[in-house]
């Protein structure tokens, strides 16, 4: 009942598509973190101002579908001919890029407080003692709170990235070539969509796990600090 | 005066192992109506697991628990002893209340909740008469003020005697105590004790184990000394603090003058 | 055409339509979540189990379902379901094709990925709970029901409160791609006026709109349950998992 061929010749077409998924998930996670790095340092910066855009930002883009948010820049920025006739439209104009930005600021939003997050679990002893060695301003975030909130904040965020990797499957409703849309591609001169519809299933889980262990083994390299001590040899 | 009296439970030739580590080596205790029977100890000898067989929270590799006359029939099941009859440990276990360390109250209750929980569903009594009894309880116990109060707005000292009060509810036949006051602040250790030695008065019988020297030699009327799971020394206060002593329990007893 | 006429509720306006839709969504949401909550009850014990198979069983299904994008889960049980529906109709002698309904297929697939994150949840307020709890209800003589029932099932639904809001947050999120089907819920009804009126910008906002109303109310009913549940607590949940 196995059709091998079929499932080898659909395998391929979806695996030359991953390419784009991974572009996808690449570029819209880097600009997302920039993002989401500015919205928590306006969160705990102190400037009321900053801190109620931030917030009003990561409500709307948290507190809403990504599928209405990109169906929103897709559709309803080109409705516009202001839009269309800027030089902005030769971005817009192209679905791959649409699709990017979208996800971008959606995740932006979530990794906002992921950060935020971390940053609140840095302790306040390690700051004070830094401060007391001198230590202040850019010297002081990159070697004491930087890594301490990084390493706080990863397990969720490791979360957030298994998120945005399935998320990229919704570019393929406004026409993008990644994994997704190729597979319903297939499936509309094939008709045979559970076969196509589970290899591609088939293709996510494989990153995901993959993306999972990577991450896992990030965590285990941050912490030597919490790894069980080698025993010391008897003295 | 108790040799007289019925015995209440009894444990004969208890042994336990944890993997290779023997906890109980062939350790036997008798509790007579009325007795109250210390069971004191170095971390590790033993003596909570001890306390814990006997209510079948840890079950004995080899050996026999007996309450109320009744031995707890045990079984072999795929190469591990468990009780035979679940429906037997659950009766007995309502014949017998236990008091622990961390006091263990269901936090979801209301300290007049924790109470009458175990009379209303476990002995299926009427509601209105274990509320009654309950309240009458908590003012022995000195907490009826707080009877509508959640657990976790309690002091230890209230906690713990909310748990007795909770322990009492079910009529025991006895009352095992394991280590009541060890997770208390200093100064809420008598509030417990007080009510400990109340019930000792009464002629309940209880078996408690503990590091409370002073209610190991003043309340109770037996003692028995554990050391790397076997009974090191067994006696009455008179005895054991009078001189007739193995070397064992006087260092234990030194070690913890020195403190 | 004026925003009133477009939002609003007379013959031109898509208004009704719009709060209609918003409806749906909560429907299929809170069926969805339902099944999950059964489903992820099953799948937290099977997780929470002394032997290896259902242990395996269990993190398989969640590895599954949470590694699995949602669009192609709820792509999966629509048609796969109404592949099954037609065989069936087929076998009983109907004709042609006779789909799932795509509320049912939206609420399974939506269901069974919630049901994921459930799973979650229950296993983590399972673990909360002090095991001396438990001994205590052991030793008072409850047997194995009656514990489960008094102690342990209180419990679990306390710690796992905030998670269940949590979880109610993202099925109404994902609910807006059970719009593929074509279930007149609120993404899909968005779709069709936009399109209907080439008025896709505000549209998509106005949908976006009621989404967003729909997460306050949420948080609000929640935070209130979870106020009435912390009065037992000394200081508050504290744990709350993503």
């Amino acid at each position: 009942m196995i059709d091998a061929g079929f499932l080898l010749g659909t395998m391929r077409q979806l695996l030359a598509a991953v390419p784009t998924t991974l572009a996808l998930f690449a570029l819209s996670v880097s600009i997302g973190a920039v993002i989401a790095g500015l919205l928590a340092w306006a969160r705990v910066g102190g400037h009321p101002l900053l801190d109620r855009f931030a917030r009003g930002y990561i409500f709307v883009f948290r507190g809403s579908p990504l599928l209405i948010q990109m169906f929103l820049i897709y559709y309803g920025l080109s409705q516009f001919p202001a839009v269309r006739h800027s030089p902005a439209w030769l971005v817009l104009r192209e679905p791959f890029n649409c699709a990017v930005i979208s996800l971008a600021l959606c995740t932006g939003g979530y990794a906002a407080e992921i950060f935020r997050g971390g940053l609140q679990a840095v302790p306040h002893t390690a700051i004070e003692a830094a401060r007391a060695s001198g230590m202040s301003g850019l010297l002081l975030f990159r070697r004491i709170i930087a890594p301490l909130a990084a390493r706080a904040a990863l397990p969720a965020y490791s979360t957030e990235l298994v998120l945005m990797v399935k998320s990229t499957a919704l570019a393929s409703l406004v026409t993008v070539w990644e994994v997704t849309g190729v597979a319903q591609r297939i499936i509309t001169h094939t008709y045979r969509t559970m076969e196509v519809f589970l290899c591609a299933a088939a293709i996510y889980l494989v990153l995901n796990v993959a993306l999972v262990r990577l991450l896992m083994l990030l965590e285990w390299r941050l912490s030597p600090d919490l790894r069980a001590p080698r025993p010391l040899p008897a003295a | 005066m108790t040799r007289e009296m019925p015995v209440a439970l009894a444990a004969r030739d208890i042994w336990k192992s944890y993997g290779t580590l023997e906890v109980l080596k062939g350790v036997s205790l008798e509790a007579h109506e009325g007795d109250v029977i210390s069971v004191l100890g170095a971390s590790g000898s033993g003596k909570s697991t001890l306390l814990r067989c006997i209510n079948m929270l840890e079950v004995p590799d080899r050996g026999e628990v007996t309450v109320d006359g009744e031995p707890i029939r045990l079984r072999l099941h795929r190469g591990r002893r468990e009780p035979a009859d679940r429906r037997q440990v659950d009766r007995i276990r309502a014949k017998l209340g236990m008091v622990f360390q961390g006091f263990n109250l269901w936090s979801h209750l209301t300290v007049l909740g924790n109470v009458i929980e175990g009379p209303v569903h476990v002995q299926r009594r009427p509601r209105g008469e274990c509320i009654a009894e309950a309240e009458a309880l908590l003012e022995k116990v000195g907490i009826a003020a707080k009877r509508h109060h959640y657990p976790a707005h309690l002091s230890g000292g209230q906690q713990q005697r909310a748990a007795i009060a909770r322990a009492l509810a079910m009529n025991p036949k006895a009352i095992l105590f394991d280590e009541p006051t060890s997770a208390l602040d200093p100064e809420l250790v008598g509030e417990v004790l007080r009510v400990m030695r109340a019930l000792a008065e009464e002629g309940r019988t209880m078996l408690v184990v503990t590091h409370e020297i002073g209610f190991a030699r003043h309340v109770s009327n037996r003692l028995l000394f554990m050391h790397r799971g076997e009974v090191a020394a067994a006696g009455t206060p008179e005895e054991l603090f009078g001189g007739v002593a193995p070397e064992q329990f006087r260092q234990f007893i030194a070690g913890y003058h020195q403190r | 055409m004026t925003l009133l006429r477009l939002f609003g509720f007379g013959p031109q306006g898509w208004g009704g339509l719009l709060l209609a839709a918003a409806l749906m969504t909560v429907a299929v949401t809170l069926a969805a979540l339902l099944l999950g909550a059964a489903l992820g009850a099953l799948v937290a014990a099977a997780r929470l189990s002394r032997r290896r198979l259902w242990r395996l069983l269990g993190e398989a299904y969640t590895t599954v379902f949470r590694g699995v994008p949602e669009l192609l889960v709820v792509y999966v049980v629509y048609f796969g379901g109404s592949t099954l529906v037609s065989q069936i109709g087929a076998w009983l002698g109907g004709e042609g094709f006779l789909g799932l309904p795509s509320f049912l297929a939206g609420a399974i697939a939506v269901g069974v990925i919630s049901g994921a994150y459930q799973a979650e949840v229950y296993r983590g307020a399972y673990l909360s709970i002090l095991r001396g709890e438990i001994e205590a209800a052991k030793a008072i003589g409850m047997g194995g029901v009656l514990r489960f029932r008094r102690i342990v099932v209180p419990q679990v639904l306390r710690f796992a409160l905030p998670g269940i809001g949590n979880v109610w947050q993202l099925s109404l999120k994902d609910s807006a791609l059970v719009s593929v089907t074509g279930l007149a819920e609120l993404m899909r009804m968005s779709q069709v006026a936009a399109g209907s009126t080439h008025e896709y910008f505000q549209f998509y906002i106005a949908g976006g709109a009621l989404y967003l109303l729909m997460t306050t109310l949420s948080n609000r009913v929640f935070g209130a349950a979870e106020s009435r549940v912390a009065r037992s607590f000394r200081g508050g949940i504290g744990w709350q998992p993503r």
